[in-house]
């Protein structure tokens, strides 16, 4: 398989420690992908042209910069051009999600999250949305 | 109390006769009797005392110098209106015209001289009892006043013409112009006066008002009308909604970061624990891998019980939005089904099957949603069936809608709880111990989602009762015997209104709103401009445009136009707090306000403007 056309450097970004230690044991430990975790939107905007994810997973609330205003930001960069980028939410209401979407989100992963099937979950997304 | 209590009181009777000596003896009269008397000698000295409130009922001598008996009963009418003062002429003169003029004057009696004692007596009695009257009416209206006045709500009454006839204290407080004791807004028309028509009084809940002070407030009304005698009178009741609307932001925003406070720990102990599970961090034992599945399973119920109480807060605030479509029923009901079987697995080996038609079965309802009322009534029968027993679903078609019974081969359902049984918090049988992985809540919401989808839910228990089962053979196989028939009845799909309405606006709250609001009443397109309009026009059952030009990138006018091109010959219906009924008629538009109306009144409104003949239609035909 050629190396574009497979899911493997994922980018997260997630205020929270603890969820970002589980995010790399599902991602990587389990799905086998290059994690790359940053704690807010400006550190992981910076770190976005070095790395070029395939795949972002974006928490919405953080401080700074929330998950939209990082997407907004995220959508200007020209290596970002059809990388699909999910919204990990704790809101969890049909409106709420689908509010989310209107930001251009590929899809909206509801926390609490199952790490077992989450590798599995984004690989659908990425497939979906690079389309 | 006796309303006659007056009776005993001695009356302070003013004696006006300018003759010392039968002024003298009227005195002795009326003391004797048993009153007191107050000697005046002058129809000047008379009006004062008057003036003083010193008299409770006037003797009063006809013939005197300066002031007479006339002047003094016709100038005694206006120094007092509101209080009734008995009069009594007295006069030695003969014939009758000097009375009837006194009396036509205002005086309420007359007695000839010399008086007669008796008559005296009897006469002051019977004024005495009406003065016991009118100052126990005076003492019950004061009571009703103040009543009224210590009423924390403004309460004002209108005629019919909406000009502001009573207030009360609150009323003066709120609507008033902050002058202490006056009667500010009496007079006023209500426009004037509340900041709102007659007729918004009259026909809307919740309305914007203003205060004295000309600030705007969010204001809840309730008005009656009623008769006062030939005259149309409204009584309004009149709340300021601006605190409780606070607190209902507070509660929202409180529980927005609840959620988000509890979950985000839950998602790592969650995800912890299930990766443990996994052997992400190497291979676990079974002794270790049993705690883990405790502490996971209880960590889904933590999980579940956040989301049961968030979605119960904004079902009943109407925050919660359905999205209704055409749904296939059989699918639907085989996808609730394959997601319960692991549950039912580790339940016991409950077994689930679907007896359904033939081919599809349409309805209008929100899938996701229909699905979570179907796990809800899924894990409750599973929860409640003995090892290795059938939880079955049929699916029952007919022309006025679907039924949907989930039925168990469990104890059934107490008659006594079966009404509750779709009240919050209720669990029937708390005491079982496999009840308790339950929320409580899962049944309520089940019920509220199903109404809100224009369909119902319920319980029925199959069981035979003693008597019936003594009496007969039972229908049923005993070894099939059925334990409680859970069901969902949803209105048919060909019910369902096939009229579209489309909404544009810039303002995805407003368009969400809208659409939710009207979920019952026809399918709505929700747009944020006339580009996407475009995107979804022609649509043959368009029956109505609602739009608001604020904040569209072109002018209001242009804006209209835009839709009339776009939807030519259908009705507009301005939603927009931007423009006015002028506006509005220019464009032969329906108009509404968002902020002066309330929910009920976009719903009428919607009602109305598609219960129209359809222009083009109509002459098509």
């Amino acid at each position: 398989m050629p190396g574009t056309t497979e899911l493997r450097r994922v980018m997260c970004v997630e205020d929270d420690a603890d969820i970002r230690m589980i995010l790399d044991f599902s991602l990587a430990t389990l799905g086998g992908y290059q994690v790359l975790a940053f704690a807010d939107g400006p550190a992981a905007l910076a770190a976005v042209a070095d790395f070029t994810p395939d795949l972002v997973l974006l928490d919405v609330m953080m401080p700074i910069m929330s998950g939209p205003e990082v997407l907004a930001e995220l959508r200007l960069l020209s290596v970002m051009q059809g990388v699909p980028v999910v919204f990990l939410t704790a809101k969890a209401m049909p409106d709420e999600v689908e509010a989310l979407l209107v930001h251009g989100a590929t899809g909206v992963i509801v926390k609490p999250f199952d790490p077992v099937t989450l590798p599995q979950d984004i690989r659908i997304y990425w497939q979906h949305g690079r389309g | 109390m006796n309303p006659l209590a007056f009776n005993e009181t001695p009356l302070r009777v003013l004696v006006v006769d300018d003759i010392a000596e039968s002024r003298r003896e009227l005195c002795d009269l009326v003391t004797v009797i048993g009153h007191l008397a107050l000697p005046v000698a002058s129809g000047a000295e008379a009006l004062k005392q008057v003036g003083l409130q010193a008299a409770d009922l006037v003797l009063l001598d006809l013939l005197m110098p300066d002031v007479d008996g006339f002047e003094v009963t016709r100038r005694l009418r206006e120094i007092d209106a509101e209080r009734w003062l008995p009069v009594i002429v007295t006069s030695a003169l003969a014939g009758d015209e000097h009375i009837s003029l006194a009396l036509r004057q205002g005086a309420d009696d007359y007695l000839a001289r010399p008086v007669n004692a008796e008559l005296l007596e009897a006469k002051l009695r019977h004024c005495r009892n009406l003065l016991g009257l009118q100052s126990r009416l005076r003492a019950l209206a004061l009571r009703q006043r103040t009543i009224t006045d210590n009423v924390p709500d403004a309460i004002v009454t209108l005629d019919a013409a909406g000009f502001v006839v009573d207030a009360n204290q609150a009323a003066l407080r709120l609507f008033g112009d902050g002058r202490p004791g006056d009667t500010a807004i009496d007079g006023l028309r209500c426009d004037d006066a509340l900041g709102a028509d007659l007729a918004d009084l009259q026909s809307q809940t919740t309305l914007r008002l203003r205060r004295g002070d000309g600030r705007h407030f969010p204001g809840e009304v309730s008005t009656t009308a009623w008769r006062d005698g030939d005259r149309d009178l409204f009584t309004l009741v009149a709340r300021d909604l601006t605190e409780r609307q606070r607190v209902e932001r507070m509660k929202d925003e409180f529980l927005a970061t609840v959620s988000h406070e509890l979950r985000t720990p839950l998602t790592s102990i969650i995800g912890a624990i299930g990766l443990l599970a996994a052997g992400a961090a190497g291979a676990l034992p079974a002794p270790a891998l049993a705690l883990a599945d405790v502490a996971r399973r209880n960590g889904d119920r933590l999980s579940r019980l956040i989301d049961d109480v968030l979605d119960l807060t904004k079902l009943e605030g109407q925050g919660v939005m359905l999205h209704l479509r055409p749904v296939e029923l059989v699918r639907l009901l085989r996808e609730a089904i394959d997601a319960n079987r692991g549950y039912a697995e580790r339940a016991g080996g409950v077994r689930l099957s679907l007896i359904a038609p033939e081919g599809p079965v349409e309805v209008r309802a929100d899938a996701d949603r229909l699905l979570q009322v179907m796990a809800n009534l899924l894990s409750n029968a599973i929860k409640h069936s003995p090892s290795a027993g059938l939880v079955s679903v049929t699916l029952k078609s007919s022309a006025e809608g679907v039924r949907i019974e989930v039925a168990d081969r469990g104890k059934g359902i107490d008659a006594a709880f079966r009404g509750r049984l779709f009240e919050k918090f209720s669990q029937a049988d708390s005491g079982d111990r496999r009840a308790q992985g339950g929320t409580g809540l899962g049944l309520y919401i089940s019920r509220l989602l199903i109404e809100r989808m224009g369909g119902q839910v319920g319980v029925v228990d199959s069981r035979p009762t003693s008597a019936s089962a003594a009496s007969g053979p039972s229908k049923r196989d005993s070894a099939k015997a059925v334990g409680a028939v859970f069901f969902v009845e949803l209105p048919a799909t060909g019910t369902a209104p096939p009229i579209w309405a489309l909404h544009v606006d810039r303002d995805l709250d407003a368009r969400l709103r809208v659409a939710d609001l009207l979920t019952g009443t026809c399918r709505v397109e929700s747009v944020p401009d006339l580009a996407a309009a475009r995107g979804v026009l022609p649509q043959p059952a368009l029956r109505l445009v609602i739009a608001d030009p604020r904040s569209q990138d072109i002018g209001a006018d242009d804006f209209c136009a835009g839709l009339r091109d776009l939807a030519p010959g259908v009705p507009l219906l301005l939603y927009s707090d931007a423009v006015d009924a002028d506006y509005a008629a220019r464009h032969a538009a329906r108009w509404l306000a968002p902020a002066r109306s309330d929910n009920h009144a976009l719903v009428a409104e919607v009602r109305a403007a598609l219960s129209q003949p359809f222009g083009r239609r109509k002459t098509d035909r």
